[in-house]
């Protein structure tokens, strides 16, 4: 803000006072004053924005790092996730199993009082096909 | 206004800031070069861990690709005594907790007082125990996750499978077998971690993926292993026999449709398990066959065309070779008997009259084509190659007891080959339980392996027919399926003892067989080791026969070959 100030002002000044034709030691000081003053304002200013820039670069760098990290542990939370579901999966499948062996299921079986057939009959399907 | 310093404490300042920043710079020169090494070390550790990516173990399943075997991470329960709180907190945690783990809390409460920062309450829980003792958010108490083997059908076909012990390591069975395959290869993550554990996203990281180990699928199937397991227990307890075992073959390829050998055990808590249990009887166990030898030996004598079914001999109950005289079972004589009687009688007497035709050299030879006295190959651990005595070792009267399966020693596998070998017109397959496998490249399938043809097709054909009759009209009847064709012979053998001799009034009952005969879908071989009924333990062996051939031919949906 006062940078910009600063830059603003120094040409008014220059074109509100002409410069005098004879200068005197004590008339030109003023003068000389005004010119380091304007190179001290540039420096200044060129500074400031340097750091200003080298603050932005920083912070950025700094938002980038933070999120790329929180998106690192949020992508850790997402595989523990994806682990225990897994896991879960895996168990299911198990008990699936499980639940699917003949062994469980004769035994299940046998407590609601079923039997085995004696005897399975088996329809000869080649003749039929052969009809058709 | 400050007085002015003196150049000589300028001077002096100067000296003494200068020999400051020397040593300071010469320190810092230090850590940077020679001690660098031991500061990186000592900084990297505190972040960085490297740790080992476990492998996930293959999947086991049945030919139907039913789940037999398969790695389930499950969570073990740990302590930190100290975050659970005083005495008096320590034992109330104990008391809500010893329940669910099915211990003592004072049992519990001792573990917590042991003095021990950190320790392990149970190990790999079953996971609605887990979830009883997460809902009770005791602090100081925590899970992590460690990999479980586990079987779902608890104890079906354990010593096909084998199992894993705490290690991770395959003991026995196709767990032990394919060890190196299932477990695969594990890999390596090194990553830094903040105060908090956490793996930082930005930061050192190397990761070498574990290689998962291969899928297996075997040749079993879960029905008529459940099947076979079921009646081999039934007849185990109906005869209260030491031991039993029983194999299924496929004919076709060798493919081992179902086996089981009793006494078993459950392959997830084989603390538990006797240490005899872990015999696989079927694979690694031998015994004197007895009459089921019967049919191997005439096999050979009509393969060498020295005999024909036909063929006729008089049976008078006992045969005299090489000075000794051998006689049928209980003295028992047939008169004017055919070869194929001798299979329906089981004439030990007609045995030494084919062995004789044939000749001791002969007789060795087939042996050893049809797969006895060396190992089949089979892909499961710990296989016994049995006996036969070389050539120059037997004695004329070994001939003859040879001939009637005494005097030599055979695994259940091997006469199963054997029968499986005629049962598919004389080839002799290598058994084999592993069908595929399935890893990174694709699925593998097993080729099926040919040993030899030790018959032809004709005498394979013609042994068929004699032992669908023995079935039919002889001694095995009672191995009959209605309205299927069976093939197969009984086996009555002695135990012979340390010194030599037979153990008195002990046998080893068993029955060979096929069916449907005519095109055989598997071969069943079944042994008991001393049952109580001792020479009517064929009578339960053939029951036995029946009972799983109903439930294989039902399962396969196998067309009756009879009215």
């Amino acid at each position: 803000m006062i940078a910009s100030q600063a830059v603003r002002t120094a040409p008014v000044r220059r074109t509100a006072q002409p410069r005098p034709h004879h200068t005197t030691r004590a008339h030109r000081a003023p003068a000389h004053r005004t010119h380091r003053s304007t190179w001290e304002l540039r420096t200044f200013v060129a500074v400031s924005g340097a750091i200003a820039c080298v603050f932005v670069l920083a912070m950025l760098y700094l938002v980038q790092s933070t999120a790329i990290s929180t998106l690192g542990y949020e992508a850790q939370r997402l595989e523990q996730v994806r682990d225990e579901l897994r896991r879960q999966n895996a168990l299911l499948e198990v008990e699936n199993a499980r639940l699917d062996s003949p062994a469980r299921i004769d035994t299940e079986a046998k407590k609601l009082g079923l039997v085995r057939v004696a005897t399975i009959r088996v329809v000869q399907l080649e003749p039929i096909t052969a009809k058709r | 206004m400050t007085e002015a310093v003196s150049p000589r404490r300028l001077r002096g300042l100067f000296v003494a800031f200068a020999c400051a920043t020397l040593v300071l710079s010469l320190r810092v020169g230090y850590w940077q070069t020679i001690a660098r090494g031991d500061l990186l070390e000592g900084a990297t550790g505190q972040v960085r861990s490297d740790l080992v990516l476990a492998a996930q173990r293959g999947v086991v399943r049945d030919r139907s690709g039913a789940l037999l075997a398969t790695t389930v991470p499950l969570r073990s329960l740990y302590a930190i005594p100290k975050r659970i709180g005083d005495v008096a907190a320590r034992a109330n945690a104990a008391a809500k907790i010893a329940p669910i783990l099915g211990t003592t809390s004072d049992a519990v409460t001792a573990a917590l007082d042991s003095g021990a920062e950190w320790l392990y309450l149970r190990r790999r829980l079953p996971e609605e125990s887990a979830r009883a003792i997460e809902v009770l958010a005791i602090p100081g108490l925590g899970f992590e996750t460690e990999p479980k083997r586990l079987y779902p059908n608890d104890a079906l076909g354990a010593h096909v499978l084998g199992f894993v012990n705490d290690d991770g390591l395959g003991q026995y069975g196709i767990e032990g077998q394919y060890d190196a395959m299932l477990r695969g290869v594990p890999g390596r993550l090194v990553v830094e971690r903040d105060p908090r554990d956490r793996e930082l996203a930005i930061g050192l990281r190397t990761a070498q993926a574990p290689v998962n180990g291969a899928d297996l699928t075997l040749t079993l199937d879960v029905v008529i292993q459940t099947s076979v397991e079921r009646w081999l227990k039934d007849a185990m307890d109906k005869e209260k026999a030491t031991s039993g075992s029983i194999v299924v073959l496929d004919p076709k390829d060798g493919a081992v449709l179902a086996l089981a050998s009793y006494p078993t055990y459950d392959p997830s808590a084989v603390a538990k398990a006797d240490p005899q249990a872990l015999m696989d009887r079927a694979v690694s166990w031998t015994y004197e066959p007895g009459s089921t030898m019967k049919a191997i030996t005439i096999a050979a004598a009509i393969d060498q065309k020295v005999v024909t079914p036909n063929t006729t001999y008089v049976d008078r109950g006992c045969a005299v070779i090489g000075g000794r005289t051998l006689c049928n079972a209980l003295g028992k004589s047939y008169g004017t008997s055919t070869v194929t009687q001798i299979l329906e009688h089981s004439a030990n007497a007609g045995a030494v009259f084919v062995a004789s035709k044939l000749g001791a050299e002969q007789l060795h030879s087939y042996l050893g084509a049809f797969g006895f006295g060396r190992r089949s190959g089979i892909d499961l651990a710990a296989e016994a190659a049995g006996e036969v005595r070389p050539l120059a070792e037997w004695y004329p009267v070994d001939l003859g007891t040879i001939a009637f399966g005494q005097g030599v020693a055979v695994s259940p596998l091997q006469l199963a080959s054997a029968y499986a070998a005629l049962a598919n017109g004389g080839t002799l397959y290598r058994p084999y339980v592993v069908a595929a496998r399935r890893d990174a490249d694709g699925e593998h399938r097993t080729a099926p392996v040919v040993l030899g043809r030790p018959v032809s097709a004709y005498t394979a054909a013609t042994l068929r027919t004699m032992l669908i009759s023995t079935v039919d009209n002889g001694i095995a009847n009672g191995a009959t399926v209605p309205h299927f064709s069976v093939a197969g012979k009984t086996g009555t053998a002695q135990i012979p003892s340390d010194d030599g001799r037979y153990i008195d009034d002990a046998y080893i009952s068993s029955f060979a067989g096929f069916a449907p005969a005519n095109d055989p879908r598997f071969v069943v071989v079944i042994v008991l080791e001393r049952p109580q009924s001792k020479l009517l333990g064929t009578v339960t062996a053939m029951s036995t026969f029946r009972n799983i051939a109903q439930d294989a031919l039902r399962s396969m949906r196998v067309q009756p070959d009879r009215p």
